[in-house]
């Protein structure tokens, strides 16, 4: 569980970082422009940080590493990408997702 | 934009029209908004979050997946530092969205800039945009896409916060992959030419190596940086 304060923290924090993240590029873009690699780089955070996050998460859930196959993360990965890439929908895909987990999870007991 | 008038009240109609058009063209951000915030709600409350600080958080950052994440470090065991810089990252390309908007924002509605940049998120951004190309983005429609996203993304929140209590075991549930399949969904929405798959699987196995040697969440924040670079360094 976490500390109470440090909620408080996190909330005040995610505020500010992403009222600033959002505000003052359009405050001041008028007057600079975002220097071409920059903007290069920036357009491939979103895709990097969702791959970073999701191999983490499947390699290593729960802070423990689990690198066989036999991974009930890694494998309910697989429909979870399936079902956003054919229909597009968070809900679907999440739900396909939780339901495969816990298929796998059984299976492997 | 509005004629000039002196008739105090049909430009008070005319106000109303504006906003009630982005609130249509909001509205199927609102109905998209309120699972994946529900399933903020769950899982903040399982992080530790009581209900009323899951639904503060939603709505003063109203940050998407910069929220799942920063719950992901802290289950993770990281400090609030950690949380942060990982929402930081998460949400960086917002800074381009915004420098993107800004020039189709009509200097005269300035005002409602403050607004329009708390508002700003990847599907506010999209309907914007289309919109924008029609002509001068009208800053009072953008802000009732704003206002229906916004009210979306924190009513979802406020029913799982609430319902989450209730449900005894949510892990019975496959709870805990839900985070994963999340990111795993916007991972594949992300993917939008072999470029982008090529930058994926760089981050992907950077992120690994140096989780295997920094604490917490550093490791993605390391992936993630160190692979856009790569990325953009390939495709100059």
């Amino acid at each position: 569980m976490t500390n109470d304060g440090v909620v408080w923290a996190v909330i005040a924090g995610m505020a500010a970082v992403n009222f600033l993240l959002r505000f003052v590029p359009m405050a001041a873009v008028s007057r600079t422009r975002i220097p071409e690699p920059v903007a290069r780089w920036l357009s491939f955070v979103p895709v990097t940080v969702m791959a970073s996050l999701v191999a983490v998460e499947v390699m290593r859930p729960d802070g423990v590493w689990q690198t066989t196959i036999a991974n009930p993360y890694l494998l309910a990965a697989l429909p979870t990408a399936a079902t956003f890439a054919k229909t597009r929908s968070f809900l679907g895909a999440t739900l396909v997702g939780m339901a495969a987990f816990l298929a796998f999870k059984a299976l492997l007991g | 934009m509005l004629p000039p008038t002196s008739d105090g009240r049909s430009t008070d109609r005319a106000v109303f029209v504006r906003l009630l058009r982005g609130v249509r063209l909001g509205t199927p951000i609102l109905l998209g908004y309120v699972p994946v915030g529900l399933a903020f709600g769950v899982l903040a409350r399982k992080a530790g979050f009581s209900a009323a600080q899951a639904v503060i958080c939603s709505a003063t950052a109203l940050a998407g997946a910069g929220q799942f994440i920063a719950l992901s470090s802290l289950a993770a065991g990281g400090d609030a530092l950690a949380a942060l810089a990982a929402t930081t990252i998460v949400n960086l390309r917002y800074v381009l969205f915004s420098a993107a908007l800004a020039p189709s924002i009509d200097a005269s509605q300035s005002p409602l800039r403050p607004l329009l940049a708390f508002t700003l998120t990847d599907e506010t951004f999209a309907v914007n945009t289309a919109d924008a190309r029609g002509g001068t983005l009208d800053a009072l429609s953008a802000a009732g896409v704003g206002a229906v996203a916004w009210l979306g993304w924190v009513s979802g929140t406020a029913v799982g916060a609430t319902a989450a209590g209730s449900i005894a075991d949510p892990s019975r549930f496959g709870s805990n992959f839900a985070m994963p399949a999340m990111f795993t969904a916007l991972l594949v929405g992300q993917i939008e030419s072999r470029r982008h798959a090529e930058a994926a699987v760089a981050a992907a196995g950077i992120a690994l190596a140096a989780a295997a040697v920094l604490p917490g969440t550093w490791g993605i924040i390391v992936g993630a940086v160190v692979g856009a670079a790569y990325a953009a360094w390939r495709s100059a």
